[in-house]
């Protein structure tokens, strides 16, 4: 639209260049240089994770293996000593249960802070983004007392249940979507005798998605991801998910023994690669919660 | 948009009270019901998971407690033991400063400098934009790894610094690299705060660098002058937050350094979680917590103080 806007002080051919826009020489050598530095990780994660094993034989390191060696893919499973198909299976059921509670909750939640009129309201939304500003820790010591009480410790419930009850940030986000619908389609529908519920589960509902669709992608991201919690509750082999088990792998027997970093490698691109797909699908929901949460968190 | 629907109640209202109370209170009160109804999930998670644990924890933290034993209530003991007794702590919260000092603004000049460069008419921009913004999607974890890999004495960097003929450190086991260590870690994750200053110079209305132009201003008159005041609210969003995120340091310093060597890099979350699961003192951790939270709101409420005088906002107030 600027190009637009431009076009009519132009004469013939191109728009002028403003010079703020200029594109240098410089400006490519640095983009080049920098983009490569920020690459340079990625090249080492997977020239490493196709390396032979560089603790038993005294291979020095080099970028490209001189031979690559596919069968750590499979190794990864087999010759670690640990169970990482069983890590990857945890990593999945967490992230998706923990997606699946804060879709539910954060809707409802959201719904009714942006349609439902009552007494207390306001109040109650003012502590909602009040919780915002407390740190973890704070709930943390606590929280592992509760759980411990419950007898949860050892079970994925600390980590998948508190998404069962949303949180603050996510009800934000889908109030402010939700007061940006138009409200005439439930008003609509209520004179048709759709009680609040059915306002929400066949009206509201359905026009949620890109928020619920970011707040899924979000929480997946995240539980997928999360370290401290898992390695607060989780402490038999069996139930640790990739990113807990990752810091398994690297534990050697002997001190001076290095670990496997050629199979730790091909555990992280494990751990990565599904976050990279996820945002390349996901990207322009991502974007609408750039817009309703960034906009709102700049002022 | 939002208004004409917030609009609507507020004149049923309005309409209500001018003519007398002829609807029937039942639909309101129905209407309330549900209110609270829906909210439910957050309200108990709110009281079972934060201001219940909240409470506890002020009762903990004046406590001496194993979770064993019975408290016992040994008063604003924890808190002095933290700011007069612990060595560690003290170390442990320089060292915080230290790392949230440093990678914070580090981190805005370089996401600033690339959205700027990004900006400009540049050939291959989402090629570039791409290559920049791929590590955040990497987890924390896994970043981790490859720098502890990379790092490692006879890792990939000192091969690299070998063939210059310079003798690299031993960087995570040396006192005076780890902390570095840990900044440049940080540093691999610029490219989050380079996409929103990005879209933020995006939404920089054009004529204002025509004007520029115009009165003579070059290019980096024109950054000064232009760009850099519209993005302010940005950056000190992203300010906030690489703040209140960096002072909670955890899995990185967990998993490269464990706050060695001598606690060179020990930080307060990792201290905290030392204290709270391997030594089982429940009362000096959340002591710990409490004070981390009364930093961090400090550091929050001075940066907002600082705002007033260089963050540029519209007349028009969202």
């Amino acid at each position: 639209m600027t190009a637009a806007a431009a076009k009519p002080r132009t004469g013939p051919g191109r728009t002028r260049l403003l010079s703020a826009f200029k594109a240098s020489p410089a400006t490519y050598a640095v983009l080049l240089v920098v983009s490569a530095i920020f690459f340079v990780p990625f090249v080492l994660m997977v020239s490493i994770s196709l390396s032979s094993d560089l603790t038993s034989s005294q291979n020095a390191f080099t970028v490209i293996p001189s031979e690559f060696e596919w069968r750590n893919f499979t190794e990864v499973f087999t010759a670690t000593g640990l169970p990482v198909g069983r890590f990857v299976l945890n990593s999945v059921l967490i992230a998706t249960l923990s997606a699946v509670g804060q879709v539910l909750s954060s809707s409802l939640v959201g719904y009714a802070f942006a349609r439902l009129r009552a007494p207390g309201k306001g109040v109650m939304f003012i502590i909602v983004l009040a919780t915002m500003m407390i740190p973890a820790q704070i709930t943390m010591i606590p929280q592992f007392l509760l759980f411990k009480e419950l007898g949860w410790v050892n079970t994925y419930l600390p980590l998948i249940i508190p998404n069962f009850f949303t949180n603050a940030f996510n009800v934000f986000l889908v109030r402010q979507f939700v007061s940006r619908i138009s409200g005439e389609l439930d008003e609509a529908a209520q004179m048709d005798g759709l009680g609040y519920f059915g306002v929400y589960r066949r009206i509201i509902l359905p026009m949620m998605w890109p928020i619920l669709t970011a707040i899924a992608i979000f929480t997946l991201t995240h539980a997928w991801g999360d370290f401290m919690g898992p390695l607060i509750y989780l402490n038999s082999e069996e139930s640790m998910p990739l990113a807990l088990g990752l810091q398994y792998m690297t534990g050697t027997s002997n001190e001076m023994q290095l670990p496997p970093w050629n199979l730790v490698m091909v555990g992280s691109i494990i751990l990565t690669l599904p976050m990279i797909a996820i945002y390349y699908l996901g990207q322009k929901y991502l974007y609408e919660m750039n817009l309703q949460g960034g906009s709102a968190g700049v002022k | 948009m939002s208004q004409t629907v917030d609009e609507a109640p507020g004149a049923e209202r309005a309409a209500l009270r001018a003519g007398g109370r002829r609807k029937p209170s039942s639909r309101r009160r129905k209407e309330a019901f549900y209110f609270w109804l829906f909210i439910s999930p957050w309200l108990i998670g709110f009281v079972g998971f934060l201001l219940g644990p909240m409470i506890a924890s002020v009762y903990i933290s004046f406590t001496e407690w194993d979770s064993f034993t019975p408290p016992q209530w040994v008063g604003l003991d924890n808190y002095a033991k933290a700011l007069t007794e612990d060595p560690v702590f003290w170390k442990a919260l320089g060292n915080t400063f230290y790392y949230a000092l440093i990678s914070v603004p580090l981190g805005l000049v370089i996401g600033v400098w690339l959205a700027n460069l990004l900006n400009k008419r540049v050939r291959g921009r989402k090629l570039f934009r791409t290559f920049i913004y791929l590590p955040t999607l990497v987890p924390l974890v896994a970043t981790a790894m490859v720098f502890k890999m990379v790092l490692a004495p006879s890792g990939p960097l000192n091969d690299l610094l070998g063939w210059f003929g310079v003798d690299g450190p031993a960087w995570l086991l040396d006192p005076t690299w780890v902390k570095p260590a840990l900044i440049v870690l940080s540093a691999w994750g610029a490219g989050g705060a380079t996409v929103l200053l990005l879209s933020a110079m995006n939404g920089i209305p054009r004529e204002l660098y025509e004007a520029a132009e115009i009165d003579g201003a070059g290019s980096w008159r024109q950054f000064w002058s232009v760009t850099f005041p519209q993005i302010t609210p940005v950056i000190f969003f992203n300010l906030i937050m690489g703040l209140i995120g960096s002072f909670q340091i955890f899995s990185q310093v967990y998993i490269l350094t464990a706050g060695g060597p001598d606690n060179a890099s020990q930080m307060i979350v990792p201290l905290l979680f030392r204290e709270a699961f391997s030594f089982y003192h429940f009362g000096y951790a959340s002591a710990v917590a409490w004070l981390l939270f009364l930093v961090i709101l400090a550091l929050t409420l001075v940066a907002f103080r600082w705002s007033r005088s260089w963050v540029f906002y519209e007349q028009e107030v969202r």
